[in-house]
């Protein structure tokens, strides 16, 4: 590809107390480059590193060994670190850490206001980023008493009000329940394909990662696998051997594909199946 | 005392406010009935906000009963003051959302131990007891006694509270969603020990979750809260046989039931509720296998 990433992660090692006698390394020799307009979601256990490689785009975490560039920028050069935060916004697990004000537009603008942005633009923004996370009945309530889907996405809508170039949801579905986790994945598909922000979706739910154009797998510190979400879910026994899981739908037709050798190994979506089905079904004997 | 065919815990049209009579007051329980019987594996499921947590805290007396309803427990009536609430938190022992929230010693060992101290259990029984609880839940005693729990990893953590519960030998353990949040090699491990636990000696185990797919292979009950009322009720098997039903209130069912359906929509096979994956392949095999594929 010509076109420069928009982050690229050049032999990243990563290591807590690096300085002391037990260094915990975290993340070893990775290199990723994401492209404008991605929707990566990066998959692994509790400590296989992907939270640690989230915090290093957007300089929360600086290599031990290696460069992470932003645009261009050095994450290390301290002189760069406000343009990368405001080119790379974080999104975390529990929103409530990351809402400030008693009013949810309020909330929204907090961040646009501490960029310095004039009062017209900010309304503007809130009211922009309201409308894409769907929160515009709510603006007048008060965060800590909206359902944890719409404080998610109070979460959210703060951050892209700062409209970076890049949102990074750090595990930012995983307390909620199936319709506040649909809620929040409808606004990132739409602030991805309809305002071109690129994404990057840390998860352990499998089925969130066939929403990407691309999934990566980390074990240990490392990628241990990449591709778009079909070629890493024809991976169907390593996936298992690691314990990660499988889409339903990946392992159903991954299990009847041994039944059926021409019957597609990796279909990801109830959808794809059942169409699959119906039509073998259709075909006479 | 309760006999086998007596419900443990028998909950009955449960009303419950918190910051009653104040401005603030919040409507939690608004008629919560249900009944789960010695060794039984249930389900509480329900969207966030809707009384799941409430309901729980009642079973070891975190919440008194002072309104409307009934909880009985083993036999003890939660309303009445004089019960002795150290010996229902033994019987019933509670995990919560962040378990690591419920660590405070120094050392894993020392935690698990807490509670079988507090019972004035003989020092080498104690270490029996962890020891045993600690296996439990794949934390190896020799191994994790002397770690500190706070250099413990989120898995980890969740496992030592367990342990800690587990270690006064309760005879009903709730889990309330003490699994969301962590990975799925530690979520797997955590639920087949508990399943293990629940099938050979009988623990009555009460799961509340948000999710679907942990409840088919774990439980064989389930009643479904929202807004504060039990609205389903019936086997796991029954409840996602309801899928519209189980979205008007929030929740979802495992893709290998909707594809099934889906099906039994489309006229290919007999309307059937499968349960897992295992089960979906045989009814999606013969539909293939019918049409001469």
């Amino acid at each position: 590809m010509s076109e420069e990433p928009i982050i690229r992660v050049e032999n990243v090692t990563f290591a807590y107390n690096a300085e002391s006698e037990n260094p915990i390394v975290a993340l070893r020799e990775v290199n990723l480059e994401i492209y404008r307009g991605d929707y990566l979601v990066i998959v692994g256990h509790n400590g296989s590193g992907k939270s640690t490689l989230a915090k290093h785009f957007n300089a929360l975490l600086t290599p031990t060994q290696g460069d992470v560039w932003v645009e261009g920028m050095n994450t290390k050069d301290p002189r760069h670190t406000l343009d990368i935060r405001r080119t790379v916004g974080m999104v975390f697990q529990i929103p409530d850490n990351q809402i400030v004000a008693t009013i949810v537009e309020q909330d929204v603008a907090f961040g646009p206001e501490n960029l310095g942005i004039p009062p017209d633009e900010i309304a503007r923004r809130v009211e922009w980023a309201l409308e894409v996370t769907e929160l515009k009945p709510f603006r007048h309530r008060a965060p800590h008493l909206l359902s944890a889907g719409q404080k998610q996405r109070v979460a959210i809508a703060g951050i892209i009000a700062m409209k970076p170039d890049v949102i990074v949801l750090d595990e930012s579905t995983a307390m909620l329940d199936p319709v506040g986790r649909e809620s929040v994945l409808a606004a990132v598909r739409r602030l991805n394909q309809e305002e071109g922000i690129t994404v990057v979706a840390i998860t352990h739910f499998m089925h969130e990662a066939t929403e990407g154009n691309r999934v990566i797998v980390m074990e240990a510190g490392r990628i241990i696998m990449e591709g778009t979400p079909r070629e890493v879910f024809s991976h169907v026994e390593e996936l298992r051997d690691l314990m990660l899981d499988v889409p339903q739908p990946t392992e159903v037709s991954y299990e009847l594909h041994k039944l059926v050798p021409d019957f597609p190994p990796n279909l990801l979506t109830v959808q794809e199946v059942v169409e699959e089905v119906c039509r073998r079904d259709g075909r006479a004997p | 005392m309760t006999s086998a065919n007596e419900p443990i815990i028998q909950v009955n049209d449960l009303h419950h406010r918190y910051l009653r009579g104040t401005p603030l007051e919040v409507v939690a329980l608004k008629g919560v009935t249900m009944e789960i019987y010695p060794g039984e594996a249930v389900g509480i499921i329900g969207r966030t906000g809707a009384g799941k947590s409430t309901i729980v805290q009642h079973f070891n007396g975190l919440i008194r009963p002072r309104e409307r309803g009934k909880v009985i427990v083993d036999g003890m009536d939660l309303a009445d003051p004089d019960i002795d609430i150290r010996a229902l938190r033994q019987k019933v022992g509670l995990v919560f959302q962040y378990p690591e929230q419920q660590l405070f010693e120094r050392y894993v060992g020392d935690d698990v131990a807490f509670g079988p101290l507090k019972m004035g259990l003989p020092m080498d029984e104690v270490r029996e007891r962890v020891r045993e609880a600690m296996e439990m839940v794949g934390l190896g005693f020799e191994e994790f006694k002397d770690r500190y729990t706070f250099s413990l990893s989120g898995g980890e953590m969740r496992k030592a509270a367990m342990a800690g519960v587990l270690a006064l030998r309760p005879k009903i353990l709730i889990l309330d969603e003490s699994t969301s949040g962590v990975d799925p090699r530690s979520r797997k491990e955590l639920l087949s020990r508990i399943d293990y636990l629940h099938r050979t000696r009988g623990l009555t185990v009460i799961f509340v979750s948000p999710n679907m797919e942990d409840m088919a292979g774990l439980v064989d009950r389930i009643y479904v809260i929202d807004d504060g009322r039990t609205v389903m009720s019936g086997t796991t098997r029954e409840i996602f046989s309801q899928p519209e039903k189980l979205v008007q209130h929030g929740l979802g069912i495992p893709q290998i039931t909707e594809i099934v359906h889906e099906l039994g929509r489309r006229g290919k096979v007999p309307p059937t509720t499968v349960l897992t994956v295992q089960e979906g392949k045989e009814v999606l095999w013969k539909i293939l296998n019918s049409s001469g594929t």
